[in-house]
């Protein structure tokens, strides 16, 4: 649920900022929709881990078998794996798709061999012809127009997959919104923890101006309002339902033996984004740096509230107990940690990280008096 | 040289609009005579009528503001292409605190936690702190003074900056704009609460106030478009709108459409799937004894059919063909809120009382009437906004 979520500001930046005409989304949506696929590959791991036996994976696919056998279709743990596996496709293509010029640029560039005949068959014989770029605009505006629902229906399927129970903390009926805003949310936080460290290192102040981070900061406000939204209604209409269940499980969140986390995460989440107010620290990459650390932190404390403090006391009070994570639980996040690290710095090594034929058209219009030499 | 004479409206513009308006103040007189007449023969009808009115109306007025203050901090042509005839809407929220005030004499009729019998029903005893009379009206009060204060200071600075050319006024329109959102977000959570979902004391979702909120996207985008496009035949907003501008419209209206089925739909799959008592009585009531015909409709009638026309690029920029689908979008408007709120009462049959139709077109003819007084009173554009010729010029080539 992480890691997706932190996919979702990838998306959400290509294709909903080019549907609405933004411009300061080019210097940014490469980076961030490589970061989308790289989440969204180490969500994909959990699922099949979850399942215990991650050698039978294949079976959630509904696939024609000997035995008739289906997935339960009434299950939206069967419709994640159709949303999961729709939206990481568009992604792929969407991404794929918008590196081509870049590819062909590489390609006209590279001296090695091997760079050629790999660039070369990558670029898809793209010539930069006037046709080209037309069918090339088209593509992305119907990618992103189909990128789009795909965002807002991967998350909320994952908030069924709670909502759609009878568990107190997960049966209510916010959760889509709520999980979508998350979503966004902590993708725009990771964005920024990754983005400002890069763009220190590399020298890319000209190209990632203070204006994007003000921008992604706000949005970053936005959303993060939108969720502490979400908490207050919970806490709202836990009481307001008058049901012994609802108020148990709040109660039980807010002064149960997980109350830390709650508080935690409501510093977190809620607290420590209204600093974005003051334009001076949307500004200031230093505090913006620990503020989207300490609120992807909040998001992974969001996550962990919802799912174990729900769980750990149900109905009979027999089967009450405490949860606390194992050596192996650990081990798989941190090592899904490990991964999405070593992916993005492989992409940054290898691949434009910035659209450079988007640059190209950008740039020239900042400095017009220029002499010719 | 930009004057403010070169917004103020036409004469015939002004004749257009004065036209409207008595037309409009005539239907609303005839409709408040009709609603005194329920009022006398059938009370109970009267005041169920009264709220679907209220609560159709109130989300223009409320939704303008919410609008206004979108506007503010994202900026964009859309919004300053209707910008006054926000202002104008959400000047008729006095009116709206005044016609609340029959409501507060009905509680009892309408709310089933303020009768008696409420005493013996545990669910309902459990949140007594909240549902009761006396701090009902307290929170009505105090939300009405909230919006108040947000209308009475979006007017007052936007209207100023067109005297003296103070570029500070945007700038305090932007910085109230932001806390003005929050303050709305949570008003409108708990007045829907209020209004509307208590009407059922023992039935809650989180989401309702959500649904709301995209109701009253779309009911106030619908009438500015419908709007600005009925004076695009004069000046000054002939020479102020282009295609751009309706298109940008009617792709706001085409995500509010998306927004509102969007969280109807979670909530049914959400509520339907968990099937507990206290929550699926509000949709079994809905999906018999003839209601599942206007959910039905809603389907067709507030989704499917908005959904499709207003995907064609074609159609939001025809004016003609936008104006169409706006007012069908507000009719529909309307049965949504009756949906929402008459099944309430209604619960073994579909029935329709002429007070369903008589309060919200005397509430109706009165407000437009009022919004559209005000919107005479001031230059069609506000003549000083910062980025007012960057947002005219939106779609225009040089």
């Amino acid at each position: 649920m992480w890691w997706i979520g932190i996919g979702h500001a990838g998306t959400l930046i290509s294709a909903i900022l080019l549907l609405l005409n933004q411009g300061w989304r080019n210097a940014i949506n490469r980076f961030a929709e490589a970061m989308t696929l790289f989440a969204v590959a180490c969500a994909g791991q959990f699922p099949i881990l979850h399942m215990g036996r991650p050698w039978l994976g294949y079976w959630l696919i509904p696939y024609p078998n000997t035995m008739a056998l289906w997935p339960q279709f009434r299950s939206p743990l069967d419709w994640d794996v159709f949303a999961v596996s729709t939206y990481a496709t568009i992604s792929v293509v969407f991404w794929y798709v918008g590196l081509i010029p870049d590819l062909a640029s590489l390609r006209d560039k590279a001296h090695k061999r091997y760079q050629q005949v790999i660039f070369g068959a990558l670029s898809l014989g793209w010539r930069g012809s006037a046709m080209h770029w037309m069918r090339y605009e088209k593509a992305s505006l119907v990618l992103a127009g189909l990128s789009t629902p795909l965002v807002v229906s991967v998350h909320t399927v994952v908030s069924f997959d709670f909502a759609i129970s009878i568990i107190p903390g997960w049966h209510t009926t916010i959760f889509p919104p709520y999980f979508v805003a998350g979503a966004i949310y902590s993708g725009f936080a990771m964005v920024l923890a990754l983005m400002i460290p890069v763009r220190r290192f590399y020298g890319l102040e000209d190209l990632i101006t203070l204006q994007h981070m003000n921008n992604m900061a706000k949005v970053m406000l936005a959303t993060g309002l939108i969720v502490a939204y979400g908490y207050t209604s919970e806490v709202f209409f836990a009481w307001y339902s008058a049901n012994n269940f609802e108020r148990f499980m709040m109660h039980n969140r807010q002064f149960g033996p997980y109350a830390p986390f709650y508080w935690c995460l409501i510093f977190c989440n809620i607290i420590t984004p209204q600093f974005l107010w003051i334009a001076k620290v949307r500004m200031h990459m230093g505090i913006l740096f620990v503020i989207s650390l300490i609120v992807n932190v909040g998001m992974w404390l969001e996550r962990f509230v919802i799912v174990i403090t729900s769980l750990h006391r149900d109905f009979v009070p027999s089967s009450w107990g405490y949860y606390s994570p194992t050596r192996w639980d650990w081990a798989v996040y941190i090592g899904t940690i490990g991964l999405f690290m070593t992916l993005i710095f492989l992409f940054v090594r290898v691949l434009p990280m910035i659209t450079i034929f988007e640059m190209r058209m950008l740039v020239p219009s900042g400095r017009v008096k220029e002499p010719v030499r | 040289m930009i004057t403010a004479n070169s917004y103020s409206l036409s004469t015939e513009a002004d004749a257009t609009l004065a036209r409207l308006q008595t037309r409009s103040l005539v239907v609303g007189i005839v409709g408040l005579v009709a609603c005194a007449a329920g009022l006398v023969l059938s009370p109970d009808h009267f005041f169920r009528g009264w709220l679907v009115g209220f609560v159709f109306w109130f989300c223009m007025t409320l939704g303008s503001t919410a609008l206004l203050m979108v506007q503010y901090l994202t900026g964009g042509a859309w919004g300053m292409v209707i910008r006054r005839p926000l202002e104008a809407s959400s000047r008729t929220m006095l009116l709206m605190a005044v016609l609340f005030i029959p409501i507060l004499f009905a509680l009892p009729t309408l709310f089933e936690w303020a009768r008696p019998e409420a005493a013996y029903d545990a669910v309902i005893q459990a949140k007594t702190l909240y549902l009761n009379k006396t701090f009902f009206t307290i929170r009505q009060f105090v939300y009405f003074g909230i919006w108040l204060v947000m209308v009475y200071l979006l007017n007052k600075w936007s209207l100023r900056e067109d005297a003296d050319r103070n570029i500070y006024y945007a700038k305090w329109l932007q910085r109230i704009s932001g806390p003005g959102l929050v303050l709305y977000a949570l008003t409108l959570t708990l007045c829907t609460t209020d209004w509307v979902m208590s009407l059922d004391a023992h039935w809650f979702s989180t989401v309702f106030a959500f649904m709301m909120l995209s109701g009253q996207g779309l009911s106030t985008l619908s009438l500015m478009t419908a709007m600005v496009i009925l004076l695009a035949h004069t000046e000054p907003m002939r020479s102020v709108l282009t295609k751009r501008h309706t298109h940008d419209l009617g792709k706001l209206m085409l995500t509010f459409v998306m927004l509102w089925a969007y969280l109807n739909f979670s909530q049914l799959v959400i509520i339907w799937a968990g099937n507990l008592p206290e929550e699926i009585t509000w949709y079994t009531r809905r999906m018999n004894n003839g209601w599942q015909w206007v959910g039905l409709a809603l389907l067709m009638f507030h989704f499917v059919v908005p959904f499709l026309l207003l995907l064609s690029q074609e159609l939001k920029k025809r004016p003609k063909l936008l104006t169409f689908v706006a007012l069908w979008i507000i009719a529909i408007r309307l049965v949504d809120v009756f949906w929402l709120i008459e099944p309430n009462f209604d619960q073994d049959q579909l029935r329709m009382h002429w007070m369903d139709l008589a309060a919200p077109i005397g509430i109706g003819g009165v407000w437009m009437a009022l919004f559209l007084w005000n919107l005479r009173r001031h230059p069609l554009m506000p003549v000083n906004a910062p980025d007012l010729q960057k947002a005219l010029n939106h779609g225009r080539h040089h």
